[in-house]
């Protein structure tokens, strides 16, 4: 793959909400490139939209049906359809192709960190794929959550945790498959000044170490400014450039890991 | 695999599923008591018969049948019969110590067949015994040792059994009564499951009042007055005959223990004229003026009895020593023709025929009892759902994380059927313990309900049996079970359901 060909490519999605009897359209034909190691920003005001388009590219949400007016909406993910995806394959999609973090790190109160991050490898496998690929999983739970400062941690619950330790822990698992995409929204929208640096700074790190690409929603500028490109989104509709940069500059040819972090025992652990 | 993980977590971090289980726990030992206490009254019910009738009653009533002797024979050859025991019953009056005359069902026995047939031994209520029973408490049982001589029971226990007692002024043994315990009224059968002779009380011409103490097996007599029949079924004229009593009987069965009386064979058959008579059957060929010709020649009429009763081999079956009753009546049938009644007229029935009517309410009861509490039981669906609806609502934002991490909608639904599932296993199998623990000592809780708070549910002078009667059957237990586990996957069937249809996008925006 070569960075002319988009990782994700978002082509004439609309999408549009019912509240009660009324329609309430979020997005108005948008299109959207995402270069692989490449960091996109979505920037946005509250309701533009960009959680939404986030949710359309990782697949928990499907675009509108074409009218007879409207081109028929496409969402690829290397080369391959979203859109017309059955539930199984965007289920998959999701496990292994795609990692999401959310603002309000969304981890499970009942697990400790380490199971909070395995717990992202165990959708897709039965009891016996499980038993095989558990060990690895864990290694790599443990080698990410070492990797973020957290290796003391394993056994704490999340309520335990700081906003920012939170926010590295659901990281780390939007990464124990070790999907090529990660999808954040807002990940520094309820963090500190310092804490939300921190948190980017670990994100950048991803991307040039493991050359992940990042699709980052927000609505802070500065946060923005941090990314390759930024996308503007405004009222359901992009403004300014949306396609393919040159390019991305420290996004080396080959994979990389992070420090501390071994190399999995495949794609999906 | 998350599905267990969470399971697991959630099982032990939220006091939801604790209400869940206390609701299932509740429902289960519910069911399971009062299937257990009702179908241990019936089980009693029905092992009462074994100890009144044995396993099969051959009945031809009232008017009786001949040749029971060669009928017991055949029966007894047979090796799925143990022993077989004739019988005669009918029904008579009873002139009782103090003038009272009631009606009530006499049965002719002899006792050594009659106590091998039925557990007639065992029922002799008045005995020595060494340990009080577990209700009696305060020791008050008049056969304790301490409240009576030793010797004295010893004498009764042996009247009983050889069904006479020794006559006051001669000491020769005469042929005596057993009367069911509350036959006579002169027990009073008190809280603490035993029973207490009473005194009989005569006003006096005087206007004093006599007391008498009068003791059945000691010395208390009555007369009991039959209506004898011809073998062609009509009344001949009524006979009254006094007979000492030698003991009191208590089987348990409120019929049996306050109506019949048992007296030995030979005396009732007498007073019905069933006994072996001689009789002149007049010659067709007589000539009066001929004195060659006699006028008829003396016929032997065999003895005859109502009833004859069996009991099966060890291991047989009631129904199967039905089966070979039939069987042996038919050949019996054939080898008397035109004597004893045919294989098809005469009544061969077990105990649960003879009390059909009593045991059929005892088990419609029973399984109306059990469907109440099922419907009781079945609001549980309902609390396991509502339980489960609020707890799907609850943990909304998770779902919508594992949807988020490749969590598919069957995974989702698993998830929660697999935690309803969890939740069923837990409480079920605490509510069987419970259950089980309950019932065995269903008793000793009852027997501190009435000391401590005064509560008597089950009250022995009314049910006859001393202890609340309790079959804990394994197979009852696992119905129970299955039943509480589906109880809870039902419940959680839809909040499961409702889970997996969860729209991801707005799991995950659910404040």
């Amino acid at each position: 793959m070569t960075t002319d060909q988009p990782i994700i490519s978002v082509r004439a999605v609309r999408k549009t909400y019912k509240l009660g009897r009324v329609r309430v359209p979020v997005l108005h034909g948008v299109d959207l490139d995402l270069a692989p190691r490449e960091c996109v920003a979505i920037l946005g005001a509250s309701g533009s939209g960009k959680s939404t388009l986030l949710h359309l590219c990782g697949g928990l949400d499907r675009p509108d049906k074409p009218g007879a007016n409207t081109p028929r909406p496409s969402i690829t993910y290397r080369g391959r359809e979203l859109t017309t995806m059955r539930g199984p394959a965007l289920d998959r999609y999701r496990t292994r192709d795609v990692g999401f973090v959310f603002q309000f790190y969304h981890l499970l109160p009942e697990l400790t960190v380490l199971e909070n991050v395995t717990i992202g490898a165990m959708p897709g496998h039965g009891r016996l794929s499980w038993l095989k690929h558990k060990p690895g999983a864990i290694e790599r739970a443990k080698a990410l959550l070492d990797a973020f400062g957290l290796g003391h941690r394993l056994r704490h619950r999340s309520a335990e945790l700081s906003g920012g330790e939170r926010q590295r822990v659901a990281i780390a698992r939007a990464l124990v498959t070790e999907p090529p995409v990660l999808l954040a929204d807002e990940p520094t929208g309820n963090l500190d000044r310092e804490t939300g640096g921190t948190i980017l700074d670990t994100i950048e790190g991803l991307r040039d170490s493991m050359g992940l690409s990042i699709l980052l929603v927000t609505h802070d500028e500065s946060v923005a400014d941090r990314a390759d490109r930024v996308v503007r989104l405004i009222d359901g509709r992009v403004v300014g450039g949306a396609g393919v940069d040159p390019p991305v500059a420290g996004g080396g040819g080959a994979r990389r890991e992070p420090a501390g972090v071994p190399s999995g025992k495949g794609p999906h652990p | 695999m998350y599905q267990a993980l969470l399971t697991r977590r959630y099982l032990t971090s939220k006091v939801m599923p604790l209400l869940s289980m206390a609701a299932v726990l509740l429902s289960v030992a519910t069911v399971l008591i009062t299937w257990s206490v009702m179908g241990g009254f019936l089980e009693v019910l029905l092992g009462s018969g074994r100890k009144l009738i044995g396993d099969v009653a051959i009945t031809w009533p009232n008017v009786g049948f001949k040749h029971a002797d060669d009928l017991i024979d055949r029966l007894e050859d047979h090796p799925g019969i143990d022993r077989a025991a004739p019988v005669v019953e009918t029904f008579g009056l009873i002139q009782l110590p103090d003038a009272q005359v009631r009606e009530v069902f006499i049965k002719g026995i002899e006792p050594e067949s009659f106590g091998a047939v039925t557990d007639l031994p065992a029922s002799l209520w008045w005995r020595p015994i060494e340990e009080p029973t577990r209700r009696d408490t305060a020791r008050l049982d008049p056969r304790l040792p301490e409240n009576t001589a030793p010797d004295f029971m010893a004498w009764t226990l042996n009247n009983g059994l050889s069904m006479t007692r020794p006559d006051d002024r001669t000491g020769e043994p005469k042929p005596a009564a057993i009367l069911g315990i509350t036959v006579s009224g002169m027990n009073r059968r008190t809280e603490g499951g035993v029973y207490e002779p009473l005194a009989v009380i005569r006003p006096e011409a005087s206007g004093d009042v006599a007391f008498e103490d009068v003791f059945m097996p000691r010395n208390g007599e009555i007369a009991i007055t039959v209506l004898a029949l011809d073998s062609g079924g009509r009344p001949i004229d009524s006979v009254t005959r006094s007979f000492p009593v030698a003991n009191e009987f208590q089987s348990g069965i409120y019929d049996a223990d306050s109506k019949t009386v048992l007296v030995p064979l030979e005396g009732l058959q007498k007073m019905l004229r069933m006994d072996e008579a001689r009789r002149l059957v007049q010659r067709e060929s007589f000539d009066p003026l001929d004195p060659a010709s006699s006028a008829g020649e003396l016929v032997t009429d065999p003895e005859r009895v109502t009833t004859v009763l069996v009991r099966g081999a060890p291991g047989t079956d009631a129904r199967a020593v039905q089966a070979i009753a039939r069987d042996v009546y038919a050949e019996f049938a054939g080898a008397h023709p035109g004597e004893v009644p045919d294989a098809l007229s005469v009544n061969i029935q077990t105990w649960e025929d003879l009390n059909a009517t009593l045991i059929g309410a005892v088990k419609k009861e029973t399984g109306l009892v059990l469907f109440v509490f099922g419907i009781v039981c079945f609001t549980t669906v309902f609390l396991v759902l509502s339980i489960f609806w609020s707890m799907v609502s609850e943990k909304t934002k998770d779902i919508g994380i594992l949807r988020s991490l490749g969590a598919s909608t069957a995974g989702i639904a698993w998830l929660w059927l697999r935690y309803g599932f969890a939740i069923g296993v837990v409480g079920t199998a605490c509510g069987l313990v419970s259950g089980y623990l309950i019932v065995t000592n269903i008793n000793a809780i009852h027997e501190w309900l009435g000391t401590t708070f005064g509560l008597v549910i089950w009250d022995a002078r009314v049910y006859y049996f001393t202890d609340i009667p309790r079959v804990v059957e394994p197979w009852r237990a696992l119905v129970v079970g299955i039943a509480g586990v589906m109880t809870c996957v039902v419940g959680a069937a839809i909040p499961a359901l409702r889970a997996a249809r969860m729209d991801p996008v707005k799991a995950l925006r659910f404040e």
